[in-house]
């Protein structure tokens, strides 16, 4: 009886294998190098290291690097686009806009495809969704038989107004397909069927470029599972916080791009949940870079803008992530102005730190808190020794003399700026959307999370930090309990007021079926279907949209134009409630639910651990001597009051003084910041 | 400097405030973004700002448009000049006065007072250009207007909010002078709001660093922006750098371009703009008054400082001569809705004298910017709705040192513009877009070519009583090249009638042009000027145009001297003949000069007969035409090689 479930997520640096025994709910981790030439390697690698027999596998998933790596290196295959005649350049002029506005030596990179694998056909459509011109079929078996000759690997199709009627696009596909019969083709209508041609073909391009790489390399990992033993299906995790399965990935490759940092937000939400908060914002902080996240009544925020690369946006529905370039490796510098700065440039994995001894003597956030006594000088068990000597030379010419400033005042000055940059794109994420942070427990892992967790915390007044048992794998825990998901949508563009409640059931049938039909070849069956509605409504007249839950029977109107008032109060500040609403778009999330297991859960018998050492830590300007952890060694119920500092294998967590922490059942640091 | 230096804030508490103030005014940019009504909003045509108690700038948004940079503290002074005094905690009150520093009447700013208990301590302005203010045209753009009254509402500061009540008879009065009420008072919320943001903050600062403190930082974030600026400015040899850049006309007189006439002088770290020599006011709304020429010259210097924060700091080391009411500094009420005319002129001849202080970030002449607006009745549907189709669209930007110019790019008055789609033209418009693509040979040539231009075309579908104005510039002051490089090319649209099958050359300014049911416009935009000598540029790099058909074989062969051969166009192999490329090169070399020198009234002629086309009227012999008869222009002419002898017949070798 298969009783063992996986999950595996590959980073730049390590893979990372959680493996959790769903009888007992227990967990162990394992951690191989990345090989990024071929990522199934290290997959396969830490899957022969943790000792997992596939054949006691119940289910094996996977958040993968791969379609993210390949649009940001551009390795990718030839792929061609059919388009309207007239409109080859949709995807290259773009909306035009720059993302640096004043750097006149910045451009926006080209498309993924290139304007010589762009050609056209003559066909139209208008924008009621009338053939103006039926597909001319002599254009296109002349396109087809000229990709067959380029030997090119992926098609996208992407015709004008195909959102409201896809016929011209299915048609040619099937032409290309006579052609070209095992050449992947994505259809804009069927990827993204939305309007706006530069987001719906841009989507499509993104989705038929990685299409061959994706589908290549799942194909390969599931023979090799399949090889040794594993009887089920390979889950992957998609950016919108669910997994597919690889019969989902052939069509929609493109919602596997950016799956790596999906996995962290959806860890927090799962560990938020297990502690009983709800609101969570996830922080995950490593070694160039934070990426912050926020959780809501239980569901990640989700957006539909965003990219890999500026300018090319990925329409599919992706949680919401906000990176910033403050990481432990960020670099301390005074700018000619004379302000006292922080990254976004990193000293990297190599040289890193100027206490890594590689080289670096420019002072960053990890040699500030090796300086201030809250990272230790020995880290991952002893493989790694820092130079308290070097991080205090840096912190010394870096910042202390330009300044003049005492050591440990300049120290704990680079420590603070790091702390408000994070804590400001915390307040982008949460106070312009109308949430407030003191309602969030802040979930902080990766390698710097917990160092910095309860500084960043105070500094919002957000009441409570979660450091999660091992916060450097964390993310491999998001890919473990998820279920399968998709997301299926359609325009509907009508003011709420002429909205027939039976014409908007209708609507939501139907795009109710498609998710059906998408779930049954997945192989959920039918009791473990949820499937949810919801809505993109706006004042009439308004340009952007916000997401509305919509009842699973629509039976009045009203309803949804009453929760969409309430949805712009919360999320603006006000509501109109004398103003037209319209509908612009209908979506259902459709989950296959998984069998759900439980992580292990330990008694808790409160108790006051004994510190294994004692050392000077530095907070405030003032010496303490604080009480050091090793956590291998606390069991849940321990109670400790800062100044504290507990030590693991893969992190650090700082307790400033005065804040109390508790081990809970699932053997989670909580931190009251308020004491 | 007029903060205490003898206790600035220490450098944690400096910095966290410095960047807590940009983080609010880009809270509000997201806020305005997400909640606006205007499409011109939506697509970016906004900015935000936070002020101090005297109204100068703390900080400007991140992605605001350029070209309300430098403006937004003018209109927050005047309105404290208005209503000093009688500000009261959540008072929102409104402006668009170019006279008094603003842009044109389409920009509307609301402002909202910051109090800290009973003590003013701060303001934020939300900007946001509105789809219509009224005035004799859809959109607020009249070409024809001689004076403020045909062209809009004129706002001078009024109270749109008292003490948080909406004050619905000033803006329902506002709202009732324009195409689109329901819009104006959506956007009026969705402003009020953004600035509401702002307050949050700052107080949320208070409250934690103490009044005191904030208040300071705001004194030291500008003294700080102004050290770095002043820095870099005295590092600079000090010096005088002059150019000119054109106007194409004045529609009042006769023909002959309408000079800008720069000169800069940097001594020590203080650098002046004299624009003496400029033109008159002119007969069209081509007149920017001095708060957009001022924006125009920081909009300018800030693209060679671009990391640099933006913020009153960045103001104090610039002045400004300019004559009295000239097309840089028109008064009240001299028309001046166009004035990104000459805010682009004035860029693009500033992009010029900072290419030679600055030679890594040297870059030629930007395409035009270019608006087309056109309304009637959409008779698609049976109430016959009112129609404002309004759009912009992108061009080429110039060819840089080592590197050719950036692609279809929006146009430099405003960066972070975004173009429209044409499925939301088509849903709301009476028309159909039949091409919009990148136009082939449309890039000035040089070493490093322009980027390129597009063409839209599109045709009217059923309407009635639809006129349609066009605003732009450049047909004849063609967009440059420099050291060596070509012009790209004249801008203008074109019009086929129904039914007909010649089209009409209508130029780059009119307005209330009748259309009809199934007329077709096409709109060509210009690609950027050449930098450096076409006749250098590595032959492959005009194959690898040839194969993405940026650039035809017949005008690589004209334009950069490089002979290519179609292989297998399917397979998209082309192949270079370097030794006739070599051959027509020197043979280029040696006639380029007379051809620059020919007798207009011969390019007239040879154009005429059709043995060259308007590429080589520009390119090669620099004379401007009559685009639609074909005349020279004569004064025109003299204008603009004289721009062209030192731009690029004096860098070829």
């Amino acid at each position: 009886m298969a009783n063992t479930r996986v999950a595996v997520d590959v980073g730049g640096t390590f893979t990372d294998i959680c493996i959790m025994d769903e009888t007992t709910g227990a967990i162990r981790i394992e951690k191989t190098s990345s090989t990024p030439d071929d990522p199934m390697r290290a997959v396969m690698n830490g899957v022969g290291q943790a000792n997992i027999d596939l054949t006691d596998v119940s289910m094996f998933s996977h958040g993968t690097t791969v379609a993210t790596n390949a649009l940001i290196t551009r390795n990718l295959p030839r792929t061609a686009m059919v388009c309207t005649e007239g409109f080859r350049d949709v995807v290259e002029i773009r909306r035009a806009n720059k993302e640096d506005l004043w750097d006149t030596y910045k451009d926006v990179a080209k498309p993924y495809i290139r304007r010589r694998d762009r050609l056209t056909v003559r066909e139209r459509v208008d924008a009621e969704g009338r053939v103006l011109t039926p597909l001319n079929e002599d254009d296109a078996r002349r396109v087809a038989n000229v990709l067959k000759k380029r030997g090119v690997r992926s098609i996208a199709v992407c015709f004008m107004n195909s959102y409201v009627n896809p016929e011209n696009e299915k048609r040619m596909r099937d032409i290309l397909k006579e052609v070209l019969p095992d050449i992947p083709v994505s259809i804009s209508a069927e990827i993204m069927p939305e309007i706006f041609e530069h987001e719906r073909f841009s989507t499509t391009m993104a989705n038929a470029v990685v299409s061959p790489v994706v589908v290549d390399y799942v194909a390969r990992l599931s023979d090799r599972l399949a090889e040794g033993g594993y009887a089920r299906e390979l889950l992957l995790l998609h950016t919108g916080g669910g997994v597919m399965t690889p019969n989902a990935v052939r069509h929609y490759a493109a919602r596997l791009a950016g799956s790596g940092i999906a996995a962290g937000a959806i860890a927090s939400r799962f560990i938020g949940n297990l502690c009983g908060f709800p609101n969570t914002i996830g922080f995950d902080m490593g070694g160039t870079s934070t990426d912050v996240s926020l959780t809501y009544q239980g569901e990640p925020r989700i957006t539909k803008d965003w990219y890999i690369e500026y300018g090319y946006p990925i329409r599919f529905p992706s949680i919401e992530v906000l990176t910033i370039g403050a990481g432990g490796g960020s670099l301390a510098w005074q700018d000619e102005g004379g302000s006292l700065r922080n990254g976004p440039q990193s000293a990297g994995a190599y040289p890193g730190p100027a206490c890594y001894k590689n080289g670096n003597r420019t002072a960053t956030n990890t040699d500030a808190n090796v300086v201030l006594g809250r990272l230790g000088t020995s880290l991952a068990g002893g493989k790694i020794t820092l130079d308290p000597a070097l991080a205090t030379e840096a912190v010394r010419s870096t910042v202390a003399e330009p300044f003049g400033m005492e050591l440990h005042e300049a120290a704990e000055a680079i420590v603070r700026v790091a702390n408000a940059n994070m804590a400001n794109a915390v307040r982008l994420l949460s106070i312009s959307r109308g949430y407030d942070p003191r309602d969030f427990a802040l979930c902080a892992f990766g390698g710097a999370g917990a160092l910095h967790g309860a500084a960043v915390a105070r500094e919002l007044s957000i009441p409570t930090v979660i450091v999660p048992p091992n916060p450097g794998v964390t993310s491999a825990l998001g890919c473990l309990l998820v279920d399968i998901q998709h997301d299926f949508s359609d325009s509907f563009m009508k003011r709420a007021d002429q909205t027939d409640p039976a014409e908007l059931e209708a609507a939501y049938r139907k795009i109710e079926a498609e998710a059906r039909a998408q779930l049954e070849r997945e192989g959920v069956g039918e009791k473990d279907m949820v499937i949810t509605r919801s809505a993109e409504m706006m004042y009439h007249g308004q340009w952007r949209s916000l997401e509305v839950p919509v009842p699973a029977e629509i039976t009045d109107v009203q309803d949804l134009v009453d929760a969409f008032h309430a949805e712009h109060e919360r999320e603006y500040n006000y509501a109109r409630k004398e103003a037209a609403v319209s509908i612009f778009r209908v979506a259902v999330k459709a989950i296959g639910l998984v069998p759900k297991a439980e992580l292990q859960k330990h008694d808790v018998s409160p108790y006051t651990p004994d510190p294994v050492t004692r050392r000077p830590v530095w907070f405030d300007g003032t010496e303490y001597q604080a009480d050091i952890y090793e956590r291998e060694a606390l069991t849940a119920g321990a109670k400790i009051t800062g100044p504290a500092i507990i030590e693991q294998f893969d992190s650090t967590t700082v307790i400033p003084p005065a804040m109390s922490t508790e081990v809970d059942a699932y053997m989670n640091i909580l931190i009251d910041t308020k004491g | 400097m007029t903060s205490n230096e003898t206790n600035p804030l220490d450098p944690v508490t400096f910095e966290v405030l410095k960047n807590s103030f940009i983080t609010a005014v880009d809270q509000m940019a997201e806020q305005m973004l997400r909640t606006c009504y205007s499409f011109v909003i939506y697509n970016r045509d906004f900015s935000n700002g936070l002020h101090d108690a005297e109204g100068n700038s703390v900080a400007q948004g991140n992605q605001d448009i350029a070209v309300h940079v430098g403006t937004l503290h003018f209109t927050c002074k005047d309105v404290i000049r208005t209503f000093e005094g009688e500000m009261k905690p959540g008072d929102v009150y409104a402006i668009n006065d170019p006279y008094a520093g603003g842009t044109h009447f389409s920009d509307v700013r609301l402002i909202r007072p910051i109090f800290d208990d009973d003590t003013l301590i701060a303001f934020s302005q939300s900007n946001g250009h509105w789809s219509d203010l009224g005035g004799s045209v859809p959109g607020s753009f009249d070409v024809s207007a001689r004076d403020m009254f045909r062209e809009a509402v004129r706002i001078t500061p009024v109270r749109l909010f008292r003490a948080g009540e909406f004050c619905h008879d000033v803006a329902g009065m506002i709202a009732a002078n324009t195409r689109d009420p329901a819009s104006i008072i959506g956007d009026i919320h969705s402003q009020a709001q953004a600035t509401q943001v702002a307050e949050r903050e700052v107080l949320r600062l208070v409250k934690k660093y103490g009044r005191g403190q904030v208040l300071q930082g705001m004194n030291e974030v500008q003294d700080y922006v102004e050290r770095a600026a002043r820095q870099r400015i005295a590092a600079l040899p000090d010096g005088t750098w002059e150019t000119v850049d054109y106007i194409d006309r004045d529609p009042g007189s006769g023909e002959g371009m309408i000079p800008i006439r720069v000169k800069m002088t940097i001594k020590g770290d203080r650098i002046h703009y004299d624009f003496t020599g400029s033109h008159p006011t002119i007969s069209s709304i081509y007149n920017s008054a001095p708060g957009a020429t001022f924006s125009a010259v920081v909009a300018g210097m800030k693209t060679f400082f671009p990391d640099l924060p933006l913020n009153s700091g960045f103001y104090r080391m610039i002045s400004i001569t300019a004559p009295e009411n000239s097309v840089v500094s028109a008064e009240w009420p001299v028309a001046v809705t166009g004035f990104l005319m000459p805010f682009e002129k004035i860029m693009n001849a500033i992009f010029e004298m900072w290419s030679k202080i600055m030679p890594e970030r040297a870059i030629a002449c930007a395409f035009n910017l270019e608006y087309l607006l056109a309304g009637g009745r959409d008779l698609r549907s049976p109430e016959k709705p009112i129609f404002m189709f309004y759009e912009w669209l992108p061009g080429g930007w110039g060819g840089r040192n080592g590197k050719d110019g950036s692609d279809v790019t929006t146009a430099c008055f405003g960066t972070g513009l975004m173009s429209q789609p044409n499925e939301g033209n088509e849903r709301v418009n009476p028309t159909r877009t039949t091409e919009f693509q990148i136009l082939r040979d449309s890039a000035g040539p040089g070493k490093w070519r322009g980027g390129t231009g597009v063409q839209k075309t599109s045709v009217l579908l059923d309407s009635e009583n639809a006129v349609m104005s066009y605003i732009c510039d450049r047909e004849r002051a063609v967009v440059w090249g420099v050291e060596g490089g070509l012009p790209s090319m004249p801008h203008g649209l074109s019009i086929r009638r129904n039914g007909e099958d010649a089209s009409k050359w209508l130029g780059s300014v009119f307005s209330d042009y009748p259309v009809y049911t199934g007329d077709e416009f096409a709109r060509p935009t210009a690609g950027g000027g050449g930098f450096g000598d076409p006749l250098e540029r590595d032959p492959e790099a005009v194959r690898e145009d040839v194969i993405d058909d940026y650039v035809s074989i017949e005008r690589a062969a004209r334009d950069y001297g490089v002979v290519i051969r179609e292989v297998d166009a399917d397979l998209c192999e082309y192949e270079i003949d370097l030794p006739a490329t070599e051959t027509l090169r020197a043979d280029l070399r040696s006639k380029r000069v007379g051809w620059a020198r020919m007798a207009p009234e011969e390019v007239s002629d040879l154009y005429k007969k059709g043995e060259i086309d308007v590429l080589d009227v520009v390119r090669r012999h620099a004379v401007i035409l009559d685009w639609e008869t074909g005349d020279v222009l004569p004064k025109t002419t003299e204008q603009f090689r004289d721009s062209f002898e030192k731009r690029t017949v004096a860098h070829w070798t």
